[in-house]
């Protein structure tokens, strides 16, 4: 595997070091408070937006539906589990899906997407590789599905984002290579802003050293372009139709 | 009130008309004018081409010129940027230079921002009578932030005030611009005319002349019917009762 | 990409008189202008001046310790199981990526927007050495296929109208002409999907690299970053050394930034987030990930304190987009890869050659620029410091300035030194103009340099008696009312 060796490295670092006036590296880390503050202080805030959110839940709730519906989601605000597998049963009969592809998470424990898609006479399938499928499998399946399905980590009110964070049993393509796909969304997992996900993000990183933040995705409303004439178009790699089922 | 008038080199060879008017509508309003003759230019052409040596040395010039006025009144927006702004920049390594630089700079005003900030009110006639459109001076509008000002003076001169399409964008003159890349400078011209012959207005007005020269020098080309005036004209004008 | 900027006064006047070309400018600038206003209109008071301030102070303060931060971007990113190589210039970059292409054995390639790659011609690289590249950004993809380099930093393909598309899917894709937007982004949609399935290689650009944890942001609206960061087995992004931040909590704050500077959205589509190649245990992603961090020039600005802030640059075009003289002529004139006023700043400073002598004069020095920048880069003072660098003799470039235009200065000079000398060269003046002047104007200006100016205007004569002459006349014995 390629990799650069650690002489040659020092040695580019050298002449940034001597473009900026310097001769030898810093002997101490640069007083920059957002890298230095300490993990307890980090669960504090983290603490204090937990509070928060929850303290302001209806609010936020509502902000990230307006945003959310501003951003060309398609909102389907549910009360319960029930309901909302069905709003996802409704989505697909809507499109006339014939396969259903999705994630394989606890949330669908509770919430019986697969047999809502079966009363809508379409054909869930789970995107996780295992005994009897493989990551090509799940890889092509993905790609010949009408509509994904995934949970999502978190969600941000303010910018009508999902978090996804890939792992076993959250494939990436889920939520990108079909052209219709729905977010189930609690609502204690929507945050009020940007800030409040980072804040926790680092967090975590704190608390994990290694991996903590491998790989995320937002996904803030319908693939779009204004490639060509700058005329907006709705879809082009990503799905173009994107629906948002909040559970509250 | 007294204050010294640095007429600009434009209008001192190009424009003295400029001049008369600021003196007119100053003198009205109750200003002593004086004017320092030994003023020539502040150094803006030297200094936006790149030749801070010679910017420099004019405006050292300057500094010595206005050492003693109490405010000095410039009816343009680049030289008055010039003198308030970038003679700081050029003294920044001369501590008693750039005290005096500074001293300078405050006691400096761009006409209109003069009239309605330091002489306040300005008890102008309102004989002016047609419609105006207004053009910002791209150094008035960015280095100085004024554009609330003249608007105010043309509409208390009795002119109909009526904005033009992007009134902030830049007319395309840029000194040594204009000449070094004359194709691009009068498509960026082009446009401009366009938004002010829309507007249906008799005149547009600005407050600086390089913008004025410019946007004249194509009208008189194309032999369009609008005029081009210095704000102060336009107020000098009213007091005259006279229409655009 | 090679340097073209030595003939930016024939293409910027090709360009003006390219009716098609305009009609495309003026729709697309005028809606970016508009939807960058509008959207920064929800940030009330001086917030949204808040935002630029504390963006600009990270930056600045990156920079002054980026050897550090470099540093942690390979710490972390090791840490995360990937790759980082730095590389002097483009040259080094591209033989650092082809090296990792041949080690994957990758025949096929497939690239979301990179800029660097653009300062590398990565594409002619790969298909030299036998690698199919394939750019599926759509607006990259269409210039590709054109063969051609993008015209605008954020809407490479602006300057196509969809007839001109229709033409060039016809000729490659082999598909039936249409004049349908909606169309002819199924027909890219379709022919890109195969190649997202089969390619080896995945090569992005990052819009930030954050120190801290080692992460590439990707901001896109298409989802071909996404696509370009999870199917393909080995995912190489490709950076310039100033897009560090320092920490994963100011990602917030460019996110705000960006996405409504550049085409006034409040976010876009999709961010990614990449920290290092997937888990064992994870469905799908790169198996193996490289962070090529690329100087080529970089350092020249880094060096100057004069021109250090010009790397706090995040590539939004806002600058562009407002820029009188860009949204007349055009990105291509600028002759390399970045247009618009900051391409005037840092193309001479990158590339270090003589032929870009004429970009820091492609300006008004308006300012438009500087008040749109969310990092508040001062870009017409930058320009004024090229200028006045060229006025000077830069001993490491030819002068720009002709010796012509330095004798007028001096003529200039000399004329202005006393009130005196001034009346003495307007008499000479007024003199010399009289058999050019016709009812109060002059049409033709037979003098170097200022003959320019005859071109669609008139010059004003000058006048019969100075400002200072009617001042001594009638005006200095008027009273005060």
């Amino acid at each position: 595997m390629t990799t650069q060796d650690p002489e040659a490295k020092a040695a580019f670092l050298q002449r940034v070091r001597e473009a900026i006036g310097r001769t030898a590296p810093l002997e101490y880390v640069p007083d920059y408070p957002p890298l230095k503050s300490a993990a307890v202080r980090q669960e504090e805030k983290v603490r204090t937006i937990e509070a928060r959110s929850l303290a302001r839940r209806d609010r936020i709730v509502e902000t990230y539906l307006e945003n959310a519906a501003r951003a060309g989601w398609r909102v389907h605000r549910v009360w319960s589990p029930e309901d909302a597998a069905d709003a996802v049963g409704d989505i697909a009969q809507g499109i006339r899906a014939k396969t259903v592809a999705r994630s394989a998470e606890d949330l669908f424990r509770a919430v019986d997407v697969d047999g809502a898609l079966r009363r809508n006479r379409a054909n869930p399938v789970v995107l996780a590789a295992g005994r009897s499928r493989s990551r090509a499998d799940v890889r092509r399946l993905a790609f010949e599905a009408d509509m994904g399905v995934t949970g999502v980590a978190y969600a941000i009110a303010e910018t009508a984002s999902c978090v996804i964070t890939p792992r076993k049993g959250v494939a990436r393509v889920t939520s990108l290579a079909p052209p219709v796909y729905a977010a189930i969304v609690r609502a204690e997992q929507v945050l009020e802003t940007l800030d409040d996900y980072f804040a926790l993000v680092r967090h975590q990183h704190q608390r994990s050293r290694t991996r903590s933040f491998n790989y995320a995705n937002f996904i803030s409303g319908p693939s779009r372009t204004g490639d060509i004439e700058q005329t907006l178009t709705i879809g082009v790699h990503g799905p173009g139709e994107v629906h948002l089922v909040l559970i509250s | 009130m007294r204050a010294a008038l640095c007429a600009t080199c434009l209008v001192d060879q190009f424009f003295p008309e400029v001049g008369e008017a600021v003196v007119a509508v100053l003198r009205r309003a109750g200003v002593e004018v004086s004017f320092p003759e030994e003023q020539t230019c502040c150094g803006q052409v030297a200094f936006n081409g790149g030749y801070e040596r010679e910017a420099r040395e004019a405006a050292l010039r300057f500094l010595d010129v206005f050492d003693g006025s109490e405010h000095v009144v410039v009816p343009s927006g680049s030289c008055a940027s010039m003198m308030k702004v970038f003679y700081l920049e050029l003294f920044e390594d001369d501590p008693a230079l750039l005290e005096r630089a500074r001293s300078l700079s405050e006691r400096t005003h761009e006409f209109t921002e003069f009239m309605v900030n330091v002489v306040g009110d300005t008890a102008a006639a309102k004989g002016f009578e047609g419609k105006v459109t207004y053009h910002d001076a791209c150094h008035s509008l960015r280095e100085l932030r004024i554009s609330a000002e003249p608007r105010a003076l043309l509409e208390q001169a009795g002119a109909e005030v009526v904005e033009m399409q992007d009134s902030d964008r830049c007319c395309g003159f840029g000194g040594l611009f204009s000449v070094k890349y004359p194709h691009i400078s009068t498509a960026i011209l082009e446009e401009k005319l366009a938004n002010i012959e829309a507007t249906g207005a008799d005149a547009v007005a600005t407050t600086d002349c390089g913008c004025l020269m410019h946007i004249r020098g194509a009208m008189s080309r194309k032999g369009m019917q609008q005029r081009a005036l210095h704000v102060a004209e336009a107020l000098a004008a009213a007091n005259a009762g006279e229409g655009a | 990409m090679s340097v073209r900027t030595a003939q930016f006064r024939s293409a910027s006047a090709q360009a003006v008189a390219d009716p098609k070309l305009q009609t495309a400018l003026e729709r697309v600038m005028g809606h970016f202008t508009e939807a960058r206003a509008h959207a920064i209109e929800e940030f009330p008071g001086d917030s949204w001046e808040q935002l630029r301030e504390r963006a600009s102070a990270i930056k600045a303060h990156t920079l002054e310790h980026l050897d550090y931060y470099l540093e942690l971007v390979d710490k972390s990113v090791t840490r995360n199981g990937g790759h980082v190589h730095f590389a002097a210039d483009a040259e080094e970059a591209a033989r650092i990526v082809l090296d990792i292409a041949k080690q994957a054995e990758a025949k096929q390639v497939i690239k979301s927007k990179s800029m660097v790659s653009e300062e590398m011609e990565l594409n002619r690289r790969f298909e030299e050495a036998g690698v199919e590249p394939v750019e599926t950004d759509l607006g990259e993809y269409i210039i590709q296929l054109a063969g051609e380099t993008p015209f605008h930093i954020i809407a490479p393909a602006m300057h196509k109208s969809r007839q001109e598309v229709s033409a060039l899917f016809q000729q490659w894709l082999k598909s039936a002409p249409t004049n349908e937007i909606k169309q002819l982004c199924a027909i890219a949609r379709d022919a890109l999907r195969e190649k997202f399935r089969t390619a080896d290689m995945g090569v992005s650009g990052a819009n930030f690299v954050v120190a801290e944890t080692g992460t590439v942001v990707l901001v896109t609206n298409e989802g071909n970053g996404r696509m370009t960061t999870s199917l393909p087995r080995v995912h190489v992004a490709i950076s310039g050394i100033e897009k560090v931040i320092p920490a994963i909590e100011d990602v917030s704050l460019f996110l705000r930034l960006l996405p409504r500077s550049a085409t006034g959205q409040r976010i876009t589509s999709y961010n990614s987030f990449v920290s290092g190649p997937r888990a064992q245990s994870d469905e799908d992603g790169p198996e193996e990930f490289h962070l090529v961090l690329v100087d080529n020039g970089r350092l020249n600005l880094l060096r100057d304190p004069e021109f250090r802030e010009a790397l706090k640059c995040i590539r939004c075009g806002a600058c562009l987009n407002t820029c009188p003289v860009y949204r007349k002529i055009g990105g291509h004139a600028y002759g390399w890869v970045y247009s618009g006023p900051i391409g005037a700043v840092i193309t001479p400073m990158l590339t270090g050659v003589k032929g870009a002598k004429d970009l820091p004069y492609a300006s008004t020095l308006c300012g438009a620029c500087r008040d749109v920048c969310p990092v508040k880069i001062d870009l017409p003072r930058l320009l004024l410091r090229l200028r006045q660098r060229e006025a000077e003799g830069d001993p490491a470039r030819e002068r720009s300035s002709t010796w012509l235009e330095r004798m007028l200065m001096g003529r200039w000079s000399n004329a202005v030194k006393t009130r005196e000398a001034m009346e003495r060269s307007a008499r000479l003046g007024r003199f010399l103009q009289r058999p050019m002047e016709r009812s109060g104007r002059i049409r033709r200006l037979p003098v170097p340099v200022l003959s320019g100016w005859s071109r669609g205007r008139d010059f004003p004569p000058l006048a019969r008696k100075s400002f200072a002459q009617v001042w001594r006349e009638r005006l200095a014995q008027e009273p005060s009312e």
